[in-house]
């Protein structure tokens, strides 16, 4: 069983979702059946506390393709998977969350984009139907993204997303950089697409919350780290601390010049506090990134830094 | 990635990047050098992600050659990294690595070998006639092999120069990330290994552009400043950070004395200044401290890099 190799393995994210199961079910079955030769279907229970798992559990006594994975507690997305992907057996692997509510007739359309010239389909949502708000910050994220990871992708987090299996063997799959994982292949150099797919109408949670945002934006950070500076910490800290510190030090000589040559007093002027401020922030970013630099020089026997296509003889 | 287990003696290691013309003259000339050493020897061709075609003539060279392997990166990775790859999957007793460019010439690899049976660990070539602008690419060579010849122990005229020969052992204790390939030398001198100099030819670029930008500078003299720190005190950065902190915390105490005790009234134009002074102090001291403190903790964590060099008995 553990052997057999299939051709697709479907990866679904629920969450809280007894009302809409059995239809996505049977959805997704009617239309892998008419376009995949074999499949699996991998149904990852987010520790939801309705009825999900129980129904989850009927269907897949009845069906011997479905697979159920149940969190102990929520974990969230990049966990999901993750559990899915490492009991999945399919060349390739198709993701969704269930909360997006995609058209499953259109999942073929993402699998057949995997082909020779592409290992990794972004599933794009369009036409969407979820609040002018979050289709307004989505909008502004995707091209903050973009700008960053000089990708050109419409919708990087939407939680629709393909690929073959090969491509998750050299991407990490767990924890916060889940949600670039488009970035990161597109930085191995694997080829990326983008798919239309269409958003099914509904109710979707929209953020409540302001730290989402917060969190938004320090994903941002991430992503640019990620893309320029992670084998080289001190190219970026450095270079901005080397800024601030001269500044600082121009500051302070100017004051030092004004004082000794009797120009007029210097104690009162703020000028001097940014001066020393200026210093310590300029030499604690240097500081940081020679730890960081540190940091990888002493792991660098275990920092794989290409990615091989393929070894000939 | 092991079809045959049985030691060569030779591996050569060409990252190769947009070369299309270079390619076949560079393999015919490593072939030839080859013949000449007439010894088991590999060559390993690890194209960088070119666009120019260059990995359809790698595909029909390693058809027609199994001592012949090619790497085939899925994208631009940087020289260092192609390096890294080549490094990794050579099996020779001697690794010699240099340009794919055909500035170095592969006719110098006998005499690199015959240099390294004498006993040395690294053998680096010495570009003494170099065919190449004097502004744009000497001076800034000639620039940075100094800097690095006065932070490291490593007298070398060309440091720059990529035609080198490497012992396994060198090749195994090291592993290269960013654009540390420039430092190599430097790297196993700390680890114990012993270095040595060949004049090499050196030609003209007679195909393709070069790959050298001067903006570069900046990034190598940042490397080269860090990489200083690391070569000094690895082994206790505590020695190094820790000292400057204790030294400045100290200074700092003693200020705060004589100051409590000559301004004990507020308020006068001078205590401000000082004041100020004396609390940048004080931060700068605690941050070195704490720097060094987990830059101690981060090395001793680390996994102990290059011990099979430190033990430096390979002297057959």
């Amino acid at each position: 069983m553990k052997d057999q190799i299939l051709s697709v393995s479907l990866i679904v994210l629920l969450d809280h979702a007894e009302e809409r199961i059995s239809s996505l079910y049977e959805n997704i079955v009617r239309h892998l059946e008419a376009t995949e030769k074999s499949f699996e279907l991998i149904f990852v229970d987010d520790g939801s506390r309705d009825k999900t798992y129980a129904l989850l559990q009927e269907i897949s006594q009845k069906d011997a393709r479905v697979r159920v994975i149940r969190m102990r507690a929520r974990f969230g997305e990049a966990a999901a998977f993750d559990a899915g992907l490492k009991n999945s057996r399919g060349e390739k692997v198709l993701f969704i969350t269930e909360r997006v509510r995609v058209n499953v007739s259109q999942l073929s359309n993402l699998l057949s984009a995997l082909n020779e010239s592409c290992d990794f389909v972004v599933g794009r949502r369009y036409p969407r139907r979820d609040s002018m708000l979050n289709r307004w910050v989505s909008r502004w994220f995707n091209g903050l993204v973009n700008r960053i990871s000089k990708l050109d992708l419409q919708d990087i987090n939407s939680g629709v997303f393909a690929a073959k299996r090969s491509v998750f063997e050299s991407l990490p799959t767990y924890g916060d950089l889940f949600n670039f994982l488009p970035v990161l292949a597109a930085q191995q150099g694997y080829k990326l697409t983008e798919v239309d797919i269409e958003q099914m109408p509904g109710t979707f949670r929209t953020s409540r919350y302001f730290s989402e945002y917060i969190r938004r934006l320090l994903d941002i950070v991430t992503v640019f780290f990620l893309t320029r500076y992670s084998k080289k910490p001190i190219h970026f800290m450095g270079f901005l601390g080397m800024i601030f510190f001269f500044s600082g030090l121009i500051i302070e000589l100017y004051l030092f010049v004004y004082r000794i040559f009797q120009f007029g007093p210097i104690a009162g002027r703020p000028l001097l506090i940014l001066g020393a401020l200026l210093l310590i922030i300029g030499i604690q970013m240097v500081s940081i990134g020679l730890l960081g630099e540190m940091i990888i020089f002493t792991h660098a026997g275990e920092i794989e830094e290409y990615n091989i296509e393929e070894i000939l003889n | 990635m092991n079809q045959t287990d049985k030691p060569l003696f030779l591996s050569i290691v060409v990252p190769i990047y947009n070369e299309v013309e270079n390619v076949p003259i560079l393999y015919q000339k490593i072939c030839e050098a080859l013949e000449k050493v007439n010894r088991p020897a590999e060559m390993i061709l690890v194209d960088d992600g070119s666009k120019d075609g260059t990995r359809d003539v790698l595909r029909r060279l390693a058809e027609k050659d199994p001592r012949l392997r090619v790497i085939l990166f899925r994208k631009n990775f940087g020289q260092s990294a192609a390096m890294s790859a080549g490094f990794r999957v050579s099996k020779g007793e001697f690794v010699i690595a240099m340009d794919g460019d055909l500035q170095n010439d592969p006719t110098d690899i006998p005499k690199l070998i015959r240099k390294a049976e004498e006993g040395y660990d690294v053998v680096s070539g010495w570009r003494r006639y170099r065919q190449d602008k004097w502004l744009m690419r000497k001076l800034p060579s000639k620039i940075a092999n100094k800097l690095i010849c006065s932070v490291t122990d490593v007298r070398l005229h060309d440091t720059g120069c990529s035609l080198k020969l490497f012992r396994r052992d060198v090749v195994n204790g090291i592993r290269l990330y960013g654009e540390l390939h420039r430092f190599l030398p430097a790297l196993a001198r700390v680890e114990g290994a012993s270095i040595a100099e060949v004049e090499v030819n050196h030609h003209a670029r007679k195909f393709g552009k070069s790959k050298y930008n001067i903006t570069r500078t900046f990034r190598v003299i940042m490397d080269l400043s860090s990489l200083n720190l690391f070569l000094k005190y690895l082994r206790n950065p505590m020695h190094f950070f820790g000292a400057i902190g204790v030294i400045l915390s100290g200074f700092a105490l003693l200020g705060t004395v004589i100051f409590l005790f000559t301004h004990p009234e507020s308020g006068s134009a001078e205590s401000n200044v000082l004041a100020t002074l004396l609390f940048l102090i004080w931060i700068l001291g605690f941050q070195f401290l704490s720097f060094g403190f987990v830059a101690s903790l981060i090395v001793r964590t680390g996994n102990r890099r290059g011990q099979s060099l430190a033990v430096h008995q390979y002297k057959n």
